[in-house]
């Protein structure tokens, strides 16, 4: 092999590669590193100059125009409380009670980051929306077939979850891994 | 080729591969901030959104209970001002991002008494502010962006009422006050 070509090899091969990486570390798995509740993780970088490099691109392809951590702290979850990636296909329990916040909501996400599409916008459950029981805890179904009280609506293929809490009491920023965030219990799969 | 000659050509290829990734990871926010103001409308003037569902395209993972309004901003013509009234007890805020689309400003409505009334100001503007409370923007492009909570489904209308009320327009100092502008 002549110079040339293994130059232009070389230079082929580490684009590829380069791009592969800003594919698999940024573009594909949400808000990498920061801390984690359960399935819920988030990053307190999030909407702050201090962010490194690979946050603020994570932030921007994922959660662009997000606040701050004292304005606002965003989780996502991408599997259930087993660990395993959550799918259209299933059904999930969310339960829990009222994260200790001024305002929150749960919204699901398609694979393509947008709101899944379902005729009732059934697109999240939130503090003022969500129907407690007499205990205060709250029970929430995720799937495509209508449920009826507390729905998100699923669509087909892999979805996630964000959840959004505005103005946090000082204790989430301070332990974002302790917040007895909501489990999420896969029921049945069809 | 001999083993040594091997090892210097992947070396080489890791090398250009670190390269690219690292310029594609910083590159990124801006590419994508670029196109989210293209897609925006028009420069300094405020764009009142829909309320998001399914057919929200324009930024990823929107909120369904929320109601955005968004400017969209360039400082090259002069300061951005930002003019709306605060609802009394509704998670409302007001936030401002670069071109790096860092978050550099927020204020929420339990910050603002009842109404914010301020300029976004590049870093070299020497111009009259007029009394107002002037924010430095890291970047001469970027995004203030407003978002009200859907608290009950009953207010829609008023809170939709109260949000249109908000202005951002490029600022115009008072005539006579032209003299101060830029240079000094």
């Amino acid at each position: 092999m002549n110079t040339a070509i293994k130059i232009v090899v070389t230079l082929v091969v580490g684009t590829l590669l380069g791009l592969a990486l800003t594919w698999f570390f940024v573009i594909r798995s949400p808000f990498a590193g920061g801390a984690s509740d359960g399935p819920w993780r988030t990053n307190l970088l999030i909407g702050s100059s201090g962010g490194d490099m690979a946050t603020r691109a994570s932030v921007a392809v994922h959660g662009l125009f997000a606040l701050n951590r004292s304005e606002t702290i965003y989780y996502s979850a991408a599997s259930d409380s087993d660990g395993n990636k959550l799918k259209g296909n299933c059904t999930y329990l969310l339960s829990g009670r009222d994260p200790p916040t001024r305002w929150w909501s749960i919204t699901a996400y398609g694979a393509d980051d947008y709101l899944i599409p379902n005729p009732g916008k059934h697109y999240s459950v939130s503090k003022n929306s969500v129907q407690r029981g007499a205990d205060g805890t709250f029970e929430a179904t995720l799937s495509r077939a209508a449920a009826a009280r507390n729905w998100i609506a699923l669509g087909n293929g892999r979805f996630s979850l964000t959840l959004r809490l505005y103005n946090p009491a000082p204790q989430v920023a301070k332990d974002p891994g302790h917040v007895a965030l909501p489990t999420i219990r896969k029921v049945a799969c069809t | 080729m001999k083993a040594r000659e091997w090892g210097l050509w992947i070396a080489l290829t890791l090398l250009v591969a670190a390269a690219v990734h690292l310029a594609t990871v910083w590159y990124l926010p801006h590419a994508i901030m670029r196109v989210a103001l293209s897609r925006m409308g028009a420069m300094n003037a405020i764009h009142f959104q829909n309320r998001p569902d399914e057919h929200s395209r324009g930024v990823v993972r929107p909120s369904p209970d929320l109601l955005y309004s968004a400017c969209p901003f360039d400082l090259s013509k002069g300061p951005l001002r930002v003019r709306a009234p605060v609802p009394n007890d509704t998670y409302w805020s007001v936030s401002a991002f670069d071109a790096d689309t860092d978050n550099f400003f927020a204020r929420n409505d339990r910050q603002a008494d009842g109404v914010v009334d301020f300029l976004i100001v590049d870093p070299s503007y020497r111009g009259p502010i007029e009394g107002l409370k002037a924010i430095s923007s890291p970047s001469k492009r970027g995004l203030v962006l407003f978002r009200v909570l859907i608290d009950d489904e009953k207010d829609l209308a008023a809170i939709d009422d109260l949000r249109r009320q908000a202005q951002c327009s490029t600022f115009r100092p008072a005539a006579g006050d032209l003299s101060n502008r830029g240079g000094r």
